[in-house]
């Protein structure tokens, strides 16, 4: 675990990075607030923070994606400017980002030799692709990361998961070039990875060590516990801890990043179920090709959890009690009706929300301000008629950016600029607002969220349950669904194989695992 | 940069006017601001209608045709029907309009594609009405020449009538419920329809309001000339259209627009043609300016609030 810890003086030994009091604002927001830092050689610097906390911006300066305002970065002992990613690349950092980045409409190859096809290269002659070099370098990374993905298959073709593994190659590529250390950063590689591909990443980032170093930036302080040597805590900007890995727990993270002590209270699991009427009943729904034979109910205040894996159904099915996609067979009612040629404006009519997992494409629209996205579907009292009432949008935007704590607390901001937390709880808070809010359907909610954000979130899933909604399920982990359902329905292949009632049942996650598989 | 996206047309216009009152002093004094403002009548209503497609996210290519169809329908219908004759005009290229919307929401074709066809459908529909010769309006003609009268500052009526629309379609923007769905709906299709809008009624709605200001553009033509023509007056709007609306500060990817920035839009783009030429420049020489100046107040003037960093 210890190769370096960063004392050493030697000239050849300069750091790999080194940042000097490096601030950066945009417009009165101070995203960056001076910032001193250094990354050694093979070391992994584990770097966490909840949403907002700067770190995003942090890592785009040192991709060169943003100059910062001031302070000085020095890469291997000599100082830089990145005026552009490329720059960046030259000095040998390479980038995996939170949002992927490849190029949909090429191949796997294209795609891992465009970081360096840029910088003199072997993988062109005369501006032509050498196919042959480029194909086999590329199966030749994918290999070495255990990826079996043929490098000629266009990358729209992959799946969500292969993706991810094609963008952690590409950036490993730098590592071939002759710089004598790169630094690879992994802006929160692993939140959408299965177990077994988060554990094949960890190996390849301890070979890294070998030759680099690399930042890891993770949302499971488990993960950046096992395998970062060091770990940099931001919060509003700054750097507020710095801990060697053997020195501090999980919990203290936590603290760290938070700035206060609490994981909310788990779920009271009261009896729920019975007496009350179903506001959302699926009877035997069936779309050819995507899931057949499903039937669910939901009494008020009931959450049923829908876990399965890639290609179990869970998606489509929870799409088409939304409207958003069609069903061939079968019915759903809401609210005791038979829903009739069912769309997504007759759903947020009855009641139904949706919080989409493409939060960015799906669930909001980023031009729009905080307080434009709130009032989107459920105008409610900030409207007269046709007209907007927008001194009432503004003071009803305050009092949900107050609730659920989004920052920066300023509703007249485009959403888009928002950190990815923050933007989750304003389109929570778009369909909470509503009046009679009936059915809450949630796709993998906490995607992508921090301690701190997806604690939010989860809360404002039981104040709904609590208000009277149903809620529908789809969780990123079979914990959270444990911690949050009253019911667990498994699905494989587009059929339901098991239904757990946990206010009967207290199955584990191997029950559920057996099922799903 | 939000302050520039807001003033940048009125300056660009202002400097260019006063690029041409320094060269040519008899511009202004000579009623050169009235011949502009008739000028830019036709192009500001066909603009106005553009810039709401854009602002959805559409284009439609079909908007200067159906001026030009109005336009010969008026001077068909105004002798026998007399005033409603220019009523029935704008509520057919309307309807036309909104069968534009309804087949690119509904059959989901591409409105750069469906539009071309309609361009061409409707140019056809124009050459049969008018038998391909130019029509004249055989009564009723002095109804429409109040719009041509002075009204106010030395500008004819028929440009005021386009600042009201102009100030309307603002409004609608920015204080009502529809107009806000308009701007979700050019911003990002997907998450509107995900917040339960209605999306595509939004789209034929935007189509509509198109050929509506179209309708408005073909009385005007009529009002102006007295007569149409397929190659008249009025035939050659498409791309001034498109120009004004994007001068005026409108973003091709859609969201956002300000129609009476389109205002100054228009002005801008009917000044340089009248502009250069009192200016001086030679006739073969005057597209080229034309190209120019356009290509620089676009670049004035785009709004580039959604685009990324560089």
């Amino acid at each position: 675990m210890t190769m370096t810890n960063g004392a050493s003086t030697s000239i050849l030994d300069a750091p790999t990075l080194k940042l000097s009091n490096v601030t950066k604002s945009f417009g009165p927001v101070v995203a960056v607030n001076d910032i001193s830092l250094e990354i050694p050689r093979n070391e992994v610097v584990g770097l966490i923070g909840e949403n907002g906390a700067g770190k995003s911006t942090l890592l785009k300066i040192l991709t060169g994606l943003h100059q910062p305002d001031s302070g000085v970065i020095e890469a291997n002992g000599n100082r830089v400017t990145f005026r552009r990613p490329q720059d960046a690349v030259a000095a040998g950092i390479g980038v995996v980002h939170q949002e992927q980045s490849l190029l949909t409409n090429l191949s796997v190859a294209e795609n891992i030799a465009m970081n360096v096809a840029s910088s003199k290269d072997r993988a062109t002659r005369f501006g032509i692709y050498r196919w042959g070099r480029l194909n086999r370098e590329a199966a030749e990374i994918l290999d070495r990361i255990g990826a079996k993905i043929d490098p000629r298959t266009i990358v729209s073709q992959l799946s969500f998961v292969d993706r991810q593994m094609v963008e952690i190659a590409r950036a490993l590529r730098v590592d071939e070039m002759v710089h004598a250390a790169p630094l690879v950063i992994l802006d929160e590689p692993t939140s959408v990875l299965e177990r077994n591909e988060t554990e094949i990443l960890e190996r390849e980032i301890r070979s890294l060590k070998d030759v680099g170093s690399v930042i890891f930036v993770s949302h499971r302080l488990d993960e950046v516990l096992r395998i970062c040597d060091r770990i940099v805590v931001m919060r509003h900007g700054e750097i507020v801890a710095e801990r060697r890995t053997d020195a501090v727990s999980e919990d203290e993270l936590f603290r760290l990043m938070i700035g206060h002590e609490s994981r909310a209270a788990k779920r009271p699991t009261g009896d729920r179920s019975g007496r009350q009427q179903p506001v959302l009943e699926v009877k035997g729904l069936r779309r050819d090709g995507a899931f057949k034979d499903v039937s669910l109910s939901a009494a008020p205040g009931h959450c049923v959890a829908i876990v399965g894996t890639l290609g179990s159904g869970r998606e489509p099915l929870c799409r088409a009690v939304f409207g958003a996609e069609p069903f061939d067979a079968g019915t759903i009612e809401v609210g005791g009706k038979p829903v009739r040629s069912w769309s997504v404006h007759k759903a947020v009519s009855s009641g139904v929300a949706y919080v989409p997992s493409e939060r960015r494409v799906e669930g909001m629209v980023g031009g729009l301000t905080g307080a434009e996205n709130l009032t989107l579907a459920h105008p409610g009292g900030t409207r007269r008629g046709p007209f907007l009432k927008r001194r009432a949008r503004a003071k009803l935007a305050e009092q949900w950016y107050e609730r659920l704590d989004v920052r920066p607390r300023d509703p007249r901001m485009r959403l888009g600029r928002l950190s990815g937390g923050n933007q989750q709880k304003v389109v929570m808070a778009k369909w909470l607002l509503a009046d009679d809010l009936k059915v809450l359907v949630l796709d993998h909610p906490l995607r992508g969220l921090d301690p701190g954000a997806a604690e939010t979130v989860n809360a404002q899933i039981r104040a709904a349950c609590e208000g009277g909604a149903a809620v529908l399920l789809l969780p990123d982990t079979l914990e959270e669904a444990l911690e949050m359902a009253d019911e667990i329905l498994v699905m494989r292949d587009g059929e339901v194989t098991a239904r757990f009632d946990l206010s009967i049942d207290s199955p584990t996650t191997l029950d559920l695992l057996e099922k799903m598989v | 940069m939000d302050m520039w996206a807001s003033v940048g047309p009125v300056a660009v216009f202002i400097v260019l006017l006063a690029v041409v009152a320094v060269l040519r002093p008899a511009f202004l004094g000579g009623g050169g601001i009235g011949i502009l403002a008739i000028q830019a009548t036709p192009i500001l209503l066909v603009a106005m209608g553009q810039a709401i497609v854009l602002h959805v996210g559409s284009i439609d290519l079909s908007n200067a045709a159906m001026a030009v169809l109005a336009a010969i329908l008026l001077a068909k219908a105004l002798g026998p029907l007399g005033a409603p004759a220019p009523l029935v005009c704008i509520a057919v290229v309307t309807v036309i309009g909104a069968v534009n919307g309804w087949l690119i929401a509904f059959a989901q074709v591409p409105s750069f594609a469906l539009t071309l066809g309609t361009l061409g459908i409707l140019q056809a529909a124009s050459l049969v009405i008018s038998k391909a010769t130019t029509v004249y309006v055989t009564a009723n003609g002095d109804l429409l020449s109040p719009l041509f009268g002075t009204a106010l500052a030395s500008l004819p009526a028929a440009f005021w009538v386009g600042v009201i629309l102009a100030v309307l379609l603002w409004a609608m923007l920015r204080f009502t419920q529809l107009g806000q769905g308009m701007t979700a709906v050019g911003l990002n299709e997907t998450g509107a329809l995900f917040s339960g809008l209605r999306t595509r009624w939004l789209k034929v709605l935007a189509f509509a309001l198109s050929g509506l200001l179209a309708g408005v553009a073909g009385v005007m033509i009529i009002a102006q000339g007295g007569a149409a023509s397929t190659n008249g007056l009025g035939s050659d709007l498409l791309l001034p259209g498109i120009a004004a609306a994007i001068v005026g500060g409108t973003a091709i990817t859609g969201g956002a627009t300000n129609p009476v920035n389109v205002v100054f839009g228009a002005l801008t783009v009917a000044l340089v043609p009248i502009a250069a030429a009192a200016v001086g420049v030679t006739p073969q020489a005057q597209s080229l300016v034309y190209g120019l100046v356009i290509i620089i107040a676009v670049a004035l003037t785009m709004s580039r609030s959604s685009g990324v960093v560089k």
